[in-house]
């Protein structure tokens, strides 16, 4: 009987301690979605810890990031998600935010992020040195671009020539030679897939059409599915290139040079006549953090030419800040200077993403 | 029954806990998904019906669901019968082999059988060695993915089934010998009867397993034996698709609920505890027809192999780099360290490992605690309270994990009265308590059948001596069910170290637990190392895993014949079960 009683006893004890605790270190949040930006007030970092949300930890960036901030006396906790799981977490918790900074995510998701008033306005003090097409559109900016990357169909220059291969995504399916040929997404969850979705659908854009596209989109969709191989779980694309069981597929450029190598595979990229879609990744104050000021201190050294140059030097991306393109690697400077962007509505694609990845699930894949 | 104070103070506990951790927070979601502005919207339903893909997904998990329910069975009694029933040549190197499913599973368990079976694997290119026109992709699709989860899922049974066989009474056995029974009778007419809980129980399981099969039919199903589960996930993560996935989710739900309503419909009214004053242990059957004896011997060595082949490639794979793993070709020169220095050399070293340490001990340990009492009450009372107790406590079943810790989130980011007031957001709670719900059904389940199985003469016996219900619980019962309550520790322990879809909405930003750094090391976007990692990590938690089982039964295999330290009124007559019992005090719950 005591052993009963001391378990319950316990029990209440522990969910009574545990409120006491929590009430006492979660007051409300304050401060409005909307509203002037927020700029940091000079002066060097206080050292409070950051808790920082992202889904580009991966390949060492976090601990790198860990490191290089403490040397600038910043003390950040890095919180890694994937892109789809940070929004929904950074959304899920903005009546009492967790988080102070996010990073990483791209234009779509930040966008989502924004319109559930979990980010706020700010100007970081490098603002002057990025392209703001490629960041936040609107006058009341929530997000700022930090690195970009392309996302690219690619194929093995053993079973192609430059002359043999597709010229665009639509060749795949269009083509006898290419049918079953190429990988085709299992599904939609991540950035890459919706971006290479986006860009096909953002071409057969049609006010009448369902979800703003033609019946002629629907159908490059629906061939798309029919005509490719099926991706593997668990298995990489490139493995499945150097097997032979399949000859392209979806990539996004950062992951090339390290994947060739390591699979033993060379593989080439299509440039369509209308360009490539570029997935730009970029920061955010948490909105209601109670460390702003700390925050916004950090995103301005982080985002800095200097940090910025650092980092793509460490893991091969094309910085968007451009006082930091001089200290990129030369090789992907060069890429993307011959790379031509397509044009995207974004607005376009924020409004309708998540309808297509629904009708896409549901109609099309198999 | 109301006349205890324990059974008030445990009534008025559980309610609490119900409302304010299972009805509340998942209410909240669901209201939140189906009535966006309000009003209710038929989108969800209306969207799914009409879409084929997702119509043949929910087909073939139901499919896989009932097909499981029969395979799972049928594999599981065999195994449980040739490593405890009957005597077969080296049964405890059987049982190990067997036990391998307790340390491992996922989509790295379906990666080594595809090592094997795939079209590079092992067994297919002997195969069409022998035979040229073989088709090498012949292992995919619903046969592939329901060989590979039947021989994955029969953990239950190797740890229920055993213990409810040891409860079996041996007088019973002899004297239907004695009456000129065949072996084949006394199994079918008196061993198997007395198991019906525990096979109900396990039956449910396997049922839920394959409703919710996720990485075999992604890593073997191919194009056309997709299930449901992907789609569902997919759609959790979007908020503009979210009702469409709590839609499938509670259809899914709902399957699971009326299949345990038929299963406690069977289950009532049956005896299943030997009615003899004086019950004996049970002794190993020798299988007298020399034909069947062979038969028998065959099938489990076979079984033996098909067991053990993919842990061993698995362990081998874990030293050879990611494009090795990812092509299938493996050279022994190849194996190097460096996989396991990489992992074990992060920053964060074995700090992620303790925080999932201590997260599943305490979670597996406050649910089984916590529910010992309650399974009993529910077991041993039948009313309309405790059925509608019973149902409530299964909702964790009915939501995908991301959906129940959402829930949690939208409930408890303000004070909230339920709690006393506080906010459970960003604290170090939510998370424990999300694991403790998570786990609630699965406990539940298997101690209210673990109950069943007790003789309640002993209960009268004490009650007429004067005992109270505290007293007959402590002292008669718990050393009675301690040796399933101790398996369920440890299965749930084990089933949580891993754990991503929780803790990712609810880890406290300075104690991540161990599934997030797995995650952000074996993503797919994370490079050719991030499949090694996964086997490394795989590696890793079967060890862990594989020490806990090992407290659990390893010890309690060892001391079987010392007597039991259990005291009290049955000391001087213990059920078999008892002996069983007594050398798995040291995980007794607190």
């Amino acid at each position: 009987m005591r052993r009963l009683k001391t378990l319950i006893a316990g029990a209440v004890a522990v969910a009574l301690l545990s409120g006491c605790g929590a009430s006492a270190a979660a007051p409300a949040p304050s401060g409005a979605v909307t509203g002037p930006a927020a700029v940091a007030p000079s002066g060097p970092p206080s050292g409070e810890t950051l808790v920082v949300y992202t889904n580009s930890n991966g390949e060492g960036r976090g601990e790198w990031l860990t490191k290089k901030a403490a040397e600038a006396g910043f003390k950040i906790e890095i919180v890694g998600a994937g892109g789809a799981d940070a929004t929904n977490k950074l959304i899920a918790e903005k009546n009492n935010p967790i988080a102070d900074v996010a990073f990483g995510l791209n234009n779509m998701y930040f966008e989502q992020i924004k319109a559930a008033g979990a980010i706020a306005p700010f100007t970081p003090a490098w603002a002057a040195e990025v392209d703001t097409a490629k960041g936040d559109q609107s006058d009341s900016k929530a997000y700022w671009p930090l690195v970009q990357q392309a996302i690219l169909l690619g194929y093995n220059t053993e079973k192609f020539s430059a002359d043999q291969a597709p010229k665009d995504w639509t060749d795949l399916w269009t083509k006898d030679e290419f049918k079953s040929r190429y990988e085709r997404v299992t599904g939609l969850g991540t950035a890459t897939a919706q971006l290479v979705f986006a860009g096909i659908l953002t071409r057969y854009k049609d006010e009448s059409g369902d979800l703003g596209v033609s019946d002629e989109g629907w159908k490059q969709i629906e061939e798309y599915f029919k005509n490719g191989t099926p991706a593997v779980a668990k298995t990489d694309l490139f493995a499945r290139i150097a097997s032979g069981e399949t000859d392209m597929g979806q990539m996004a450029s950062s992951v090339i040079p390290e994947r060739e190598k390591s699979f033993n595979v060379d593989v080439e990229t299509v440039m369509p006549s209308v360009g490539v879609p570029l997935a730009i990744e970029q920061v955010a104050l948490v909105n209601g953090t109670k460390k702003q000021d700390e925050a916004l201190k950090f995103i301005d050294w982080f985002g800095s030419a200097q940090v910025q140059g650092e980092w793509s030097q460490q893991f091969n991306s094309m910085p968007v800040n451009k006082a930091a393109v001089a200290s990129a690697k030369p090789e992907v400077v060069e890429f993307f200077n011959t790379l031509k962007q397509q044009d995207i509505d974004w607005n376009f694609v924020q409004k309708n993403m998540g309808a297509w990845v629904e009708k896409i699930e549901l109609e099309y894949m198999s | 029954m109301f006349r205890s104070p324990a059974v008030l103070v445990a009534g008025v506990v559980l309610t609490w806990f119900i409302a304010a951790f299972l009805v509340w927070p998942n209410a909240n979601v669901l209201i939140q998904t189906f009535f966006p502005d309000g009003n209710f919207s038929g989108r969800a339903a209306e969207k799914l019906f009409s879409s084929p893909r997702a119509m043949k997904s929910l087909g073939n998990s139901f499919l896989l669901a009932v097909a499981l329910s029969i395979t799972v069975n049928v594999v599981g009694i065999f195994i449980v019968l040739v490593t405890q029933y009957f005597r077969i040549r080296g049964s405890r190197i059987l049982f190990l082999g067997y036990a391998t499913t307790f340390i491992y599973g996922g989509i790295v368990l379906a990666a080594g059988y595809k090592f094997i079976y795939g079209d590079k694997g092992i067994v297919t290119g002997f195969l069409v060695g022998l035979f040229p026109g073989m088709d090498p992709g012949w292992f995919s699709g619903f046969f592939a993915v329901l060989a590979v989860m039947t021989f994955a899922t029969t953990t239950n049974h190797m740890l229920f089934l055993t213990n409810a066989l040891k409860g079996v009474d041996y007088q019973t056995i002899e004297a239907a010998r004695n009456m000129g029974a065949s072996t084949w009778t006394i199994l079918r007419r008196i061993v198997l009867p007395m198991l019906k809980p525990t096979l109900f129980a396990v039956t449910v399981l396997s049922f839920l397993t394959g409703l919710g099969a996720l990485s075999a039919p992604q890593v073997l199903g191919g194009r056309d034996f997709q299930t449901i589960t992907p789609m569902i996930l997919t759609f959790s993560n979007s908020p503009t698709s979210r009702d469409l996935a709590a839609l499938l989710a509670v259809i899914l739900g709902v399957a699971t609920i009326l299949m345990l309503a038929g299963m406690t419909r069977l289950e009532k009214g049956g005896t299943y505890f030997s009615v003899s004053k004086v019950s004996a242990g049970l002794q190993k059957q020798q299988i007298r027809n020399p034909v069947a004896n062979a038969a028998v011997h065959i099938a489990a060595y076979l079984l033996f192999a098909i067991y053990t082949l993919p842990v061993v490639l698995i362990v081998l794979y874990s030293f050879a780099d990611g494009a090795a793993i990812q092509t299938g070709r493996l050279s022994p020169g190849a194996l190097t360290l460096d996989n396991y220095v990489r992992v074990l050399t992060q920053p964060s070293g074995l700090r992620p490992f303790i925080i999932s340490i201590v997260y599943s001990a305490l979670a597996a340990l406050i649910a089984v605690g916590g529910l010992l009492f309650v399974a009993r009450l529910l077991q041993k009372h039948r009313n309309w309270v405790t059925s509608a107790v019973e149902y409530l406590l299964h909702i964790p079943w009915i939501l995908p994990s991301a959906l129940l810790a959402l829930g949690l989130i939208l409930s408890y980011d303000h004070p909230n009265p339920l709690v006393g007031g506080a906010v459970l957001t960003g604290t170090t709670v939510i998370l424990l308590i999300a694991f403790v719900t998570v786990k609630i059904p699965f406990t539940l389940r298997m101690l209210k059948a673990s109950f069943a199985s007790v003789n309640s003469s002993l209960e009268e016996a004490a009650g007429i001596m004067g005992a109270k219900t505290l007293y007959v619980f402590r002292r008669i019962l718990l050393p009675i069910v301690l040796p399933a309550a101790a398996a369920i520790t440890a299965l749930n322990f084990n089933s949580m170290l891993d754990d991503y879809d929780t803790a990712i909405f609810l880890a406290h930003p300075l104690f991540q637990p161990l599934g997030l750094v797995i995650k952000a090391n074996t993503d797919g976007a994370e490079g050719v190392d991030g499949v090694s990692n996964t086997f490394v990590y795989t590696v890793l938690l079967m060890v862990i895993t594989g020490v806990t089982m090992y407290l659990v039964y390893g010890r309690a295999g060892r001391k079987k014949s010392k007597p039991a330290a259990a005291g009290g009124i049955s000391k001087d007559n213990p059920p078999p079960a008892l002996v069983e019992a007594a050398p798995a005090e040291s995980v007794r719950v607190p």
